[in-house]
């Protein structure tokens, strides 16, 4: 029987390549998610292990708050450790560094770098050091309190030449220095597509930290010690009231590694999740191909069985071919993946993310994970269709044609309701209080329920769907809407990974939509103002807190206000501390104090979000200890409760941090215009201060809302992004599908041609049937993922989503484009359903 | 019958086709000249490979001659595209094929129709109720292929042969894959459809009883033809493909 496994592979070179096709699809993208997250990963490992490679130890502060999302600030350290360090015997030379917050503005005034989601924009320090961790490449080394040197890519991406005036904005303001030199880091233009002004210490520390403050010392030895030896001398050298620790250069090379890594990490579960996703489409299509070729070769099997083949044999028979299938299919989707993950770094490149040289990681675990993942996932699909196969009763060597036979099974029908009504109820119990983890479950068993009924609902929905195909498009229509009924399971199959896909493109949208409707109301009722200036740098640099301050003596402005985010520790837990302007807050926005005003929030107060308060316990009068950036606990009193905790659970008064070195930024500006301010006078007129610092946008009320909201795209970008992995995916499995039956159906397409259908009439037939399976699976799709959204924006009520919107808009785009995904399939099996041979066809029995 | 005065539905002028090239050039038709009239039931006769079904399939547009010309109303086909041989199959041709000759998705109603409704075209309803009529479906219409038995199906097969009043209908072994009783039956029909219909047929067969249905007889062997026969009985033929050695 392996005998003539293998030729029936051999035999049949087309349907081998269409089952593998799927096979292909799904591990390449497998293997090229885990393939490029692998490189990423190696990448930056040997980027920062080049970056400190001379650097033998490393001093920093060792009070570090850590804020919720990972990211963490440390308190900086004064510069008269630095000489302090020189003085350790061993140590030969030690330079003091900063990384912080530095736009550099272009030459045509707008900033470089990306905005918001994008890599950092960073200052910091250059100069000569056997350790340094950028050499110049052109010009000189920055010296005095007017010299810049700019990275490599951000100089191409500027236009700049050494001799150049640059302005960039830091956290004191902005400044416009004289470019010195060009400078590159290991040995790429730019790290990771930051961008990079660098300066000598002094102006470092002045222009972008407070004056005589750094974060770290980078020091290099003298080769007289170990690196352990000499962090553990330079660590005793340095008085225990200075909080600092000396790392060895391994070690902090290790500790930015891991950093990379787990933000890496998030990145390649996400790329695996949905690669995942689309391997599983992917199942349906290989189990979808294995059936209708089990199909077609109904009657060679009946033969094989009326020769004396035993049903066993005839399962394994099929069973080998599926591991032949899933080896050949996953190894060519190995390379595939190996391929497309040259060309994402490519793509990478192109958007200036430079990544280092280094060549492809290809790791056993890739080879090996996605061969046997692959090759399961074969068998698996194939396992049903096989074990039909081996049923078929030898008479059916005598029938004409092959068929599936389609009766629609109670036992189907049974199992399919079951499931859905159990997941409805399911989905109940969470709605009616039991916890949120059981809500997949419930979505699960539900659509696992819709695609058991799927070949019962396919072929009346396949009906009603091609009616007006059959009304408008004549006899050519009215078998389109036939072919893609007559074999409801090979539709429902079909339109199964299409369903799956637009439902999940479906649900997202909803959520996104019910988002950002959200987004509207709170906005319109909170925002006061007439103009706001956003900036994009949430969390890392902004605005500068002068800003505000000059809107404020501007005629047309009646108050300008700035929201500050600062990472503060409160009860021994990093969280986010919004700072306002009691003076200029009131009017402007509304955040919806319980019995107090802003007046009440003194440098000695804070306000709690009534949730935060609710949860911790407290109220007005308790003292709430904040640790702030500076390593300094302060205690704080609540003096108000407010309900819209949409700007953050934390509000303090921003004078709080006056003369500290806690630096803050402003994110936004919010700004209330005098009544019977010239429209136009007024928009110059701030356009003119914000001009000033070079960054920031001018946007009107409405502007500012839109803004807001549309942040939710970039995510749905991302999302689709990722989806549209199964969206190919079944597009190819619509491909084959419609193949397989072009094949099947030759003699009837022979007869066709020969009694009068033209070419294009056969295309047209095709077409549609292909447009009707297409929209089988949407419709169903957009029923569920409609659904899905709506129990999704439930159970995120309690973060504060309380109305969900349907996207009427996205659902109508959603059923065009898999109308057009229909036609799309469509035009190759089309074209070779026209190159039937007449003859041939009406020849073959 | 004096078949020189009638009309030419059809003809085949030096007709030869030939498969592969130099020594290895295998001559399915030689220099084939034949003309069919309108009006009258032709038979095809031959052994296997004798030509007679490629004969049929290049004067039909389904194939096409190496040399020579297949004329259908007066129009070389060699001189037509794809899409002018189809249309002309449509409308001026009718097949009926041994066998898988219905859409297995349309109902007999619908397949009658099918070369009308894939031309646009609504065709003669009287005369189509007068085809559905002679081979009596009136009440199987609504029915799909899968319903039908051979016999009906072949029935259906004719009345969509018949149902655009085609120029000439060609008929494939039409009873080749029925028992004796049916195929006398269809039979039958097609010599009603010539005979009080006026309908053109032209039917390859090599069957004896099936040829003597018909008004004349071309046999054919090794891509000649070799004879001719008119007002043919079952008998007579026999006799003759004795003498010529089959």
């Amino acid at each position: 029987m392996f005998r003539i496994a293998i030729k029936g592979i051999l035999g049949r070179k087309a349907r081998l390549i269409l089952t593998s096709l799927a096979v292909i699809l799904g591990t390449s993208f497998l293997a090229g998610t885990s393939v490029f997250s692998d490189t990423l990963n190696r990448t930056f490992d040997n980027l920062f292990s080049d970056v400190f490679k001379n650097v033998d130890s490393y001093v920093r502060s060792t009070q570090v708050i850590e804020g919720n999302f990972g990211q963490e600030e440390r308190q900086r350290i004064p510069l008269e450790l630095v000489d302090l360090v020189k003085k350790v015997p061993g140590v030969s030379d030690a330079v003091p560094d900063v990384q912080a917050f530095a736009r550099i503005i272009g030459k045509d005034g707008k900033p470089l770098g990306s905005d918001g989601q994008g890599p950092p924009t960073f200052g910091s320090v250059a100069m000569k050091f056997k350790g340094a961790l950028w050499t110049i490449s052109q010009g000189e080394w920055p010296m005095g309190p007017k010299d810049v040197a700019l990275d490599e890519a951000s100089a191409k991406n500027g236009k700049y030449v050494v001799g150049d005036t640059v302005k960039v904005v830091a956290q004191s303001g902005s400044r416009e220095f004289t470019l010195v030199g060009i400078a590159s880091y290991g040995d790429v233009r730019s790290p990771g597509g930051a961008t990079f002004a660098l300066f000598d210490p002094t102006t470092a520390s002045e222009f972008l930290a407070k004056p005589g403050l750094f974060d770290d010392i980078l020091v290099s030895g003298d080769g007289s010690k170990s690196d352990v030896e000499l962090a553990k001398a330079i660590n005793a050298a340095i008085p225990a009231k200075y909080k600092t620790e000396t790392l060895t250069g391994a070690q902090i090379t290790a500790e930015t590694q891991d950093q990379i890594g787990s933000a890496l990490s998030f990145f390649g579960i996400l790329l695996k999740t949905f690669s995942f996703i689309a391997l599983g489409v992917g199942c349906f299509v290989i189990y979808n191909v294995f059936s209708i070729s089990a199909a077609q070769r109904q009657r060679e099997n009946a033969l094989l069985r009326a020769i004396g083949a035993s049903r066993k044999q005839i399962t394994r028979t099929m069973l080998i071919e599926s591991i032949a299938v899933g080896l050949i299919g996953s190894i060519i989707g190995l390379v595939a993946g190996i391929g497309l993950s040259a060309g994402l770094s490519a793509l990478l490149r192109a958007v200036n993310i430079d990544i280092p040289n280094g060549g492809l990681v290809v790791s056993q675990n890739t080879v090996v994970s996605t061969i046997i993942i692959g090759l399961i996932v074969t068998v698996l699909s194939a396992i049903l269709p096989a074990r039909r196969a081996g049923k078929v009763p030898p008479l059916a060597a005598m029938r004409a044609t092959a068929l599936e036979i389609a009766a629609p099974g109670r036992k189907r029908l049974i199992t399919g309701f079951a499931s859905i009504i159990l997941g409805i109820a399911v989905v109940g119990f969470v709605m009616s209080g039991a916890s949120n983890s059981y809500l997949g479950i419930g979505i699960l068993l539900v659509f696992i329920g819709t695609i058991v009924l799927g070949p019962i609902i396919a072929r009346p929905v396949a009906l009603f769907l091609g009616r007006p195909a059959a009304r408008f498009r004549g006899i050519t229509g009215v078998m389109a809407r036939q072919n893609s009924a007559r074999n409801p399971k090979r539709t429902s199959r079909t339109a199964s990974p299409v369903l799956i896909g637009v439902a999940l493109v479906t649900a997202v949208t909803a959520l996104a939509a019910s988002i950002k409707g959200q987004i509207d109301d709170v906005f319109t009722a909170q925002f006061k103002g007439d103009y706001a200036i956003s900036t994009d740098a949430r969390g890392f640099g902004g605005l500068s807190p002068t800003l505000a301050i000059d809107l404020n003596k501007l005629p047309q402005v009646e108050k300008a206000t700035g929201f500050g985010f600062l990472t503060v520790k409160i009860d021994g837990k990093g969280q986010y501390l919004t700072t306002v302007t009691p003076e200029t807050v009131d009017g402007v926005w509304d955040i919806g104090l319980i019995n107090a005003t802003y007046a009440d929030l003194k440098t000695s107060n804070i306000f709690l979000s009534e949730k935060t308060a609710k949860r911790k316990n407290i109220s007005v009068g308790a003292v709430v200890q904040t640790t702030f950036a500076d390593g300094v606990t302060r205690p704080l009193t609540v003096s108000g409760i407010y309900v819209n905790n949409e700007i953050g659970d934390y509000v303090a008064n921003s004078h709080l941090v006056d003369g500290t070195p806690v630096v803050m930024f402003d994110v936004g500006v919010y700004i209330k215009t005098k009544a019977g301010a010239d429209k136009a006078e007024t928009v110059a007129a701030l356009t003119a201060a914000v001009k000033k610092y070079g960054q920031g946008d001018l946007l009107t009320k409405q502007e500012y809302i839109n803004k807001q909201s549309g942040q939710v795209n970039q995510l749905l970008g991302l999302i689709y992004g990722l989806l549209m992995l199964s969206v190919i995916i079944s597009i190819v499995g619509i491909i084959i599908t419609l193949l397989l039956s072009v094949f099947e159906r030759q003699r009837e397409l022979g007869l066709l041609r020969a009694v009068g259908m033209t070419r294009s009439q056969v295309r047209t037939t095709v077409r549609w049937e292909s447009v009707i399976t297409s929209l089988l699976g949407a419709v169903l799709g957009i029923i569920l993922g409609i659904g899905l959204g709506w129990v999704i924006v439930f159970a995120l009520k309690d973060q504060g989503l309380t109305s969900f919107k349907l996207p009427v808009g996205p659902t109508i785009v959603i059923m065009v484009m898999s109308f057009i995904v229909g036609l799309f399939a469509a035009i190759y099996p089309a074209w070779r359903a026209t190159r039937v041979n007449i003859l041939d066809a009406l020849n073959t029995n | 019958m004096t078949p020189q005065t009638s009309t030419i539905a059809a003809s085949a002028i030096s007709a030869t086709k030939v498969y592969g090239s130099g020594e290895d050039a295998v001559y399915a038709l030689r220099d084939v000249s034949v003309d069919f009239y309108e009006g009258q039931f032709t038979a095809i006769m031959g052994p296997s490979g004798s030509g007679k079904s490629t004969l049929m399939h290049c004067i039909a547009g389904l194939d096409e001659l190496s040399s020579g010309s297949a004329i259908i109303d007066g129009t070389d086909l060699s001189t037509m595209k794809d899409k002018e041989l189809t249309e002309l199959r449509r409308e001026k041709i009718g097949f009926v094929f041994q066998s898988f000759n219905l859409v297995p998705t349309l109902t007999a109603n619908e397949n009658i129709r099918l070369p009308l409704m894939l031309g646009n075209n609504k065709g003669d309803e009287a005369w189509i109720q007068k085809v559905i009529g002679t081979v009596h479906l009136q009440d199987r219409l609504t029915h799909r292929p899968s319903e039908l038995s051979g016999g009906q199906q072949q029935r259906v097969a004719v009345a969509r042969a018949l149902a655009s009043q085609p120029r000439i209908i060609f008929a494939d072994e039409p009873t080749g894959n029925l028992d004796s009783i049916t195929g006398a039956e269809i039979l039958t029909f097609m010599r009603k459809a010539v005979d009080d219909l006026g309908q053109t047929i032209v039917m390859v067969t090599h069957d004896p009883v099936a040829a003597a249905y018909a008004d004349r007889i071309i046999f054919l062997a090794d891509g000649h033809v070799v004879n001719e026969m008119t007002e043919p009985t079952a008998a007579r033929v026999l006799d003759l493909m004795k003498s010529l050695g089959n």
